[in-house]
C-alpha cells in the first residue's frame, strides 16, 4: 500500500460528501474557466479589430470608456495620412445598432473611395458606390444571422440602408457587422465631423513604433493602439471584465475553502481516533500533516479538472446565442488553465491548514481516547 | 548486570487536573527478553503505566528509561514509537477502512520502506501469526482473535525489541486468548522479545516469567507475587 493509496482510500470513505465537495470547488473554477474563456475570446476579437485590413495600429481617443464612444475628429484622418512614414490611414466610425435579438450589431462608417484599398473579399454583390448615402454592405456572418441578402434592407437608427453586397474581412467585429458610407452613419448617429477610429498603415520602411509615438505627441487626445494590451487607452471594458474575473476568482477560493474546511474538519475529526493509532505507531506530524494536506490537495486537483471541463462546455454554450457567435469565439490559452490550477492549490491549502494542525496538536492518548 | 529493558521509578500520572490518581510512584524494572504481567485491580494505573512506557502520554513525574535512554529527554518520541516498542490494545485499534495485510504495512512508512517490501513483510507477519489468506480482509471481517493477531503482526512490523500488550485477551475466548498466548510466549522465546502484559486475568498473568501486582498507582508490596520466584526484582 502506498501512500498515495491510503488518501484514495480515505476520501472513498465518505464518497457522497467527496462528490459534493468537488462539485463545490468545481461550480467556482467553472465560472473562474468560462469568464477567463470569454474575456480572452473577446480580446482575440479586440486584437484583430485594431490591426483591422492589415494596419500597423490603431488611433482612437485617448481616455474612452468604451471604443464605441471613442470621438475623433474627421480631420484628424488627413493630418495623421500626412505624418512622414504613414503609407494610409483609413478612419471609421462605429455605431451600435439593435438589430433583430442583437441590440450589439456593430455599423461601420467607410468612406465608400476608401473602400478599394480594404482587403474585403466580396462574397456576393458589389462595393458601396461612391456618392452613395443609402447603401450597406453586410458581414458575411451578419448576413446569415440575420438572413439578410443584396436587395434586402438594414434599418439603422429609423435610416433604411439597401442591402448592395456581402463581404468578409475574416475579423469577427466586422464580419459580425455592416458597412455603410461615412458620412451616412454621421448624419443618421448625430455625430458630425467625427470618427470613432483611425486605422494606420506605416510605409515599408518605417517603425510603427516610432510612427505611432509621433501620432500621440502631434495630436492632442489621441491613443495609438499597436496591440490589444494596450486597449484599456480607449476602452475600459476589459479592466472591467478583468476585475470581476478577480472578484469571482476571488470567490471561488473563499467559498471552495469553506467547503473543504468544513470537508476536511468533518474527516479529522470522525478520524481522531485513528489518527491517535498512526501517531501511537509512530507516525510523525508531518507525516499526518502531509496525509490531510494532501488529500485536500486530490479533492481540489480532481474539483480542478472537473471545472475546467464544466467550463470549456459553459464557455461554448455561449456559442448557441447567434448574436455572440458571430463576434465571439471563447479562447482557452494556458494561462486560463494555471488560473484553475491555482484556485484548486488555494482551496486546498487554505481548506486543510486548520483540520490538518488540528490533526498534529493532538498527543496520540488524546486522540486515543477520542469516541 | 545488563541494563533493564525498562526501568520506571517513581512514576506519577494524575487526569482532570490532579482528581484522579492513576500513578502514584510507580517503580519497575524490567530485564530484556523478560515476559512480564501486570496484575490489579481496576483503575490501578495498570494501562496508564504501559501508556507511558509507550510515550502516549506524558507524566507527571517519575522517568522511564528504556535501553538506558530518559524518554524525558528524547526529542523524537515518534521515532522511539515507532522503532523501540510495539503496542498492542486490548481493543486492537486497527484501521478500519484498511485491510489486515495494509494495517501491518502501517508503522512501516516510518522506516521508509518501499511499497513492495512493506507488503512482503506484512505477509511475512502476517504468515508467523497464523493469519495467511486472510490478508484482504478489513478488520470487521475478521473475529476478535484475529483481530488482536494482526494487531501483534503490526506492533511487530519495525522489529521493536519490546512488546506492550494492554489486555491482548480481554476482549476473547479463551481459546483464541490462550492462542495469543501462545503467540507472545513463541515470540519472546524465538525473538528474543521483551514483553511487558496487562491483565486481569490470573490464568493469563500465570504464563509470564514474573508476576507485578499493582494497587492504587504503584507496587503491591504487601502481596507477594507468586509464585515466588517471579517477584519484581528491587531497583539497583
Amino acid at each position: 500500500m502506498s501512500f498515495s493509496a491510503l488518501i484514495l482510500r480515505n476520501l472513498f470513505r465518505q464518497r457522497v460528501r467527496t462528490l459534493l465537495t468537488v462539485l463545490g470547488i468545481a461550480v467556482g473554477i467553472t465560472t473562474v474557466v468560462a469568464l477567463g474563456a470569454i474575456t480572452e475570446g473577446l480580446r482575440v476579437t479586440s486584437g484583430d479589430f485594431v490591426n483591422a485590413g492589415g494596419a500597423d495600429f490603431m488611433v482612437a481617443q485617448d481616455g474612452a470608456s468604451d471604443l464605441t464612444f471613442s470621438s475623433v475628429p474627421a480631420d484628424d484622418v488627413e493630418r495623421i495620412a500626412a505624418l512622414d512614414g504613414v503609407e494610409r490611414a483609413s478612419g471609421a466610425l462605429i455605431e451600435v445598432s439593435k438589430q433583430a435579438e442583437n441590440p450589439y450589431f456593430l455599423v461601420f462608417g467607410y468612406e465608400p473611395e476608401s473602400l478599394p484599398d480594404e482587403p474585403l473579399e466580396l462574397v456576393a454583390g458589389r462595393l458601396l458606390a461612391p456618392g452613395a448615402d443609402s447603401e450597406v454592405m453586410i458581414g458575411s456572418g451578419a448576413a446569415s444571422e440575420l438572413g439578410l441578402a443584396i436587395g434586402g434592407t438594414l434599418e439603422v437608427d429609423r435610416h433604411a440602408f439597401e442591402v448592395v453586397g456581402v463581404y468578409n474581412v475574416g475579423d469577427r467585429l466586422r464580419d459580425g457587422g455592416a458597412i455603410v458610407p461615412l458620412s451616412a452613419l454621421q448624419e443618421v448617429s448625430r455625430r458630425q465631423d467625427v470618427v470613432t477610429a483611425i486605422h494606420v498603415t506605416v510605409a515599408p520602411d518605417a517603425d510603427p513604433g516610432a510612427v505611432a509615438d509621433t501620432v500621440e505627441r502631434d495630436l492632442s487626445g489621441l491613443a495609438a493602439i499597436r496591440d490589444v494590451g494596450e486597449y484599456s487607452k480607449v476602452d475600459q471594458g476589459f479592466e472591467i471584465v478583468d476585475s470581476a474575473n478577480l472578484a469571482i476568482s476571488l470567490l471561488a477560493v473563499g467559498i471552495g475553502a469553506i467547503g473543504v474546511m468544513n470537508t476536511m474538519i468533518m474527516s479529522v475529526f470522525e478520524r481522531t481516533r485513528e489518527i491517535g493509532i498512526l501517531r501511537a505507531v509512530g507516525w510523525r506530524g508531518s507525516r499526518i500533516l502531509r496525509l490531510v494536506v494532501y488529500e485536500s490537495l486530490f479533492l481540489c486537483f480532481i474539483a480542478a479538472g472537473v471545472g475546467v471541463a464544466f467550463g470549456i462546455l459553459a464557455s461554448r454554450a455561449v456559442l448557441l446565442v447567434p448574436s455572440i457567435s458571430t463576434f465571439l469565439v471563447p479562447t482557452y490559452p494556458l494561462e486560463i488553465f494555471v488560473r484553475a490550477l491555482a484556485v484548486g492549490v488555494l482551496v486546498a491549502l487554505m481548506g486543510a491548514v486548520y483540520p490538518a494542525m488540528r490533526a498534529v496538536r493532538l498527543s496520540p492518548m488524546e486522540a486515543l481516547r477520542h469516541e | 548486570m545488563s541494563e533493564p529493558a525498562i526501568e520506571v521509578r517513581g512514576l506519577e500520572k494524575s487526569f482532570e487536573e490532579g482528581r484522579i490518581k492513576a500513578l502514584n510512584g510507580m517503580d519497575l524494572a524490567v530485564s530484556t527478553g523478560e515476559f512480564v504481567a501486570i496484575v490489579g485491580p481496576s483503575g490501578c494505573g495498570k494501562s496508564t503505566l504501559l501508556h507511558l512506557v509507550a510515550a502516549l502520554d506524558q507524566p507527571d513525574a517519575g522517568e522511564i528509561r528504556v535501553a538506558g535512554h530518559d524518554l524525558a529527554t528524547r526529542k523524537d518520541l515518534n521515532h522511539y514509537r515507532a522503532r523501540h516498542v510495539g503496542m498492542v490494545f486490548q481493543l486492537h485499534n486497527l484501521l478500519p477502512s484498511l485491510t489486515a495485510l495494509e494495517n501491518v504495512q502501517v508503522p512501516m512508512f516510518e522506516l521508509g520502506r518501499a511499497p513492495r517490501e512493506r507488503r512482503r513483510r506484512a505477509r511475512e507477519l502476517l504468515r508467523l501469526v497464523a493469519l495467511e489468506g486472510r490478508e484482504r480482509n478489513r478488520p470487521p471481517e475478521l473475529s476478535g482473535g484475529e483481530r488482536q493477531r494482526v494487531a501483534i503482526a503490526r506492533a511487530l512490523a519495525n522489529d521493536a525489541p519490546i512488546l506492550l500488550a494492554d489486555e491482548p485477551t480481554g476482549s476473547l475466548d479463551s481459546e483464541a486468548g490462550r492462542r495469543i498466548l501462545d503467540l507472545l510466549e513463541e515470540l519472546r522465546r524465538e525473538r528474543g522479545l521483551t514483553v511487558v502484559l496487562v491483565t486481569h486475568d490470573p490464568g493469563v498473568a500465570a504464563r509470564a516469567d514474573r508476576v507485578v501486582r499493582m494497587l492504587d498507582g504503584r507496587l503491591d508490596d504487601a502481596r507477594p507475587a507468586a509464585p515466588p520466584a517471579r517477584v519484581a526484582p528491587a531497583l539497583t
